[in-house]
């Protein structure tokens, strides 16, 4: 399925409620990492309603990275 | 004086300090509403939410730290003690370190009391949900990460425990947030460079003392446990973690457990952050998780984070305030008493003695110079030694009376910054903005002849007005 934040087809069913009530099911991105409930308010799990300033366009590559990998140490 | 979460919720409750929401509730965005709200009244509760649909049977606690009252009651005195009253009982029990540690066996741990290793949802076990509107998912905001430096294995106190946002990404995958400057970014480095994975375990719902010390600047081979027994007043109960050698709280609410996957990256946030402002979204480590323990009937502790002030800023006011503290006292004494308390000291406010004209700058290029200050402290206010710091009418008082605009007030520019202070530009870069609202003493230009009206010695009197007050509260 759609991912509503990066809007690519990489989104699955993560989980649903735990004690079993049907309430309400969760999904995530694989690609961007974002999840959300079906529950949520409309402007946040609504592509079209989404802030643009919220959607994930760029390529996962292209992110800065905080900590970088340290190059390997010969054993 | 608390070995355990529950033990402070329960003080909390006796003094008034706690309130349990038992509406049925959706996760999103009610939560947040109410949490808002718990700490925008004066001296806001810890708030217990037990009917969260789709959750049956999970509770949450927020706002454990969300006021003065709460972080008083932590400390053992009463809920009324003035903030800087605070700050000094906090110096002095800090200077208790360190405190003692106690083992207890892993299969007497209460956080060991059910124990999940396979099949795991980290959603089954917990009440997940989202925090603020635009964070990319849940967030553990308030956990305890435990982690060894892979070259010192056998050094307790180089053991990390510190408090670093989780991103729950997958039902056994969490994305953690190291920056460059954290204790867990030497260790997840270390790792790195020989490609093994490093050992972590998330403790969430700890005796409040170990909370507020995993969010403590201390030195990288202090121990945060010690820390914690030596403020807390009893011994530290540890355990040993269920997959590896790592010391966990005992009597933790929930351990997960998990390795830091070796040479791997993938995106994280945006979180409503610190400033009260979002981060942007970064490449960050991923925790694949190992097994989830926790207590019968575990509270779910995380914290809310707005804008300023919420949960956060009480939490990591004394605890920044401390440590510049006892840095600054160390090469000159006259300093009185720190203020960090706002966003984790980008404004701090020092009372000092000027010594001679112009020493209280050499105050603030000193804060300047301290490991934390560096990046942090970027507007820095001094006021006199018979200023209160943490009294914001007093300060005011002396930026009206005491500053002389074309010798008092210094801009540095392009200096260290805080890259998630969004006027760093670029991240990691600032300015130093200085206030010098003490008066100046010679050789500096004097104020025109002033006298300054004497106060009376009250300080007997407070009490009686107070209880006054109070008998009087209750009629």
């Amino acid at each position: 399925m759609k991912c509503v934040r990066c809007l690519h087809d990489t989104a699955r069913l993560l989980t649903k409620a735990p004690d079993g009530s049907g309430a309400w099911e969760m999904y995530a991105c694989s690609r961007c990492n974002f999840t959300w409930r079906n529950t949520e308010e409309d402007e946040v799990i609504k592509p079209e309603l989404r802030d643009k300033k919220f959607q994930f366009t760029q390529e996962p590559e292209d992110l800065q990275i905080l900590v970088p990998i340290a190059p390997l140490k010969k054993k | 004086m608390f070995r355990d979460l529950r033990e402070f919720l329960a003080k909390l409750e006796e003094n008034g300090q706690l309130v349990r929401i038992k509406d049925s509730i959706y996760p999103e965005p009610t939560i947040r509403e109410i949490c808002r709200a718990a700490v925008d009244v004066p001296n806001g509760p810890a708030v217990i939410m037990n009917n969260i649909k789709g959750m049956k049977g999970m509770q949450i606690a927020m706002n454990v730290h969300g006021s003065w009252a709460n972080i008083a009651l932590m400390m053992g005195l009463d809920k009324d003690t003035p903030v800087k009253d605070q700050f000094f009982n906090f110096l002095e029990a800090w200077d208790r370190y360190p405190g003692e540690i106690k083992n207890i066996d892993s299969d007497k741990a209460p956080c060991h009391e059910v124990i999940v290793k396979d099949n795991i949802n980290l959603f089954e076990h917990i009440p997940l949900f989202r925090i603020n509107k635009w964070d990319a998912a849940c967030f553990f905001s308030k956990s305890c990460i435990v982690s060894k430096d892979p070259y010192d294995k056998d050094n307790f106190d180089t053991q990390n425990v510190g408090t670093y946002r989780l991103q729950i990404i997958g039902k056994d995958q969490i994305c953690i947030q190291a920056l460059a400057f954290h204790d867990i970014a030497r260790h997840v480095t270390h790792a790195e460079e020989q490609n093994e994975p490093l050992p972590v375990a998330i403790a969430l719902g700890n005796d409040p003392v170990l909370t507020f010390m995993a969010s403590t600047p201390i030195n990288y081979d202090q121990s945060e446990y010690k820390y914690a027994a030596a403020i807390n007043g009893i011994p530290m109960e540890i355990t040993k973690a269920l997959n590896s050698d790592l010391d966990v709280p005992a009597n933790a609410e929930f351990v997960i457990e998990g390795e830091i996957l070796p040479r791997v990256r993938v995106p994280e946030g945006p979180f409503g952050e610190f400033p009260g402002s979002y981060s942007g979204m970064r490449l960050q480590s991923v925790i694949q998780v190992k097994s989830i323990s926790y207590r019968k009937n575990p509270i779910f502790e995380n914290l809310f984070m707005g804008r300023p002030w919420t949960e956060i800023d009480y939490l990591m006011g004394l605890n920044t305030s401390a440590p510049l503290y006892n840095q600054l006292k160390e090469s000159m004494p006259e300093v009185h008493a720190v203020n960090a308390m706002y966003q984790h000291g980008l404004t701090t406010i020092i009372s000092t003695k000027n010594r001679f004209g112009g020493y209280a700058k050499s105050v603030a290029f000193r804060l300047s110079s301290t490991p934390h200050g560096i990046s942090y402290c970027k507007n820095i206010i001094l006021v006199d030694e018979d200023v209160d710091p943490f009294n914001l009418e007093q300060v005011m008082w002396s930026l009206s009376c005491r500053v002389r605009a074309e010798k008092d007030v210094l801009v540095i520019q392009n200096t260290p910054g805080m890259p998630l202070d969004p006027t760093s530009y670029p991240a990691g870069m600032g300015n130093k903005f200085i206030i010098d609202a003490t008066e100046p003493t010679d050789p500096d230009g004097l104020l025109r002849d002033t006298r300054l009206i004497e106060s009376p010695d009250s300080k007997d009197f407070e009490k009686v007005i107070a209880d006054l007050q109070k008998a009087a509260q209750k009629a």
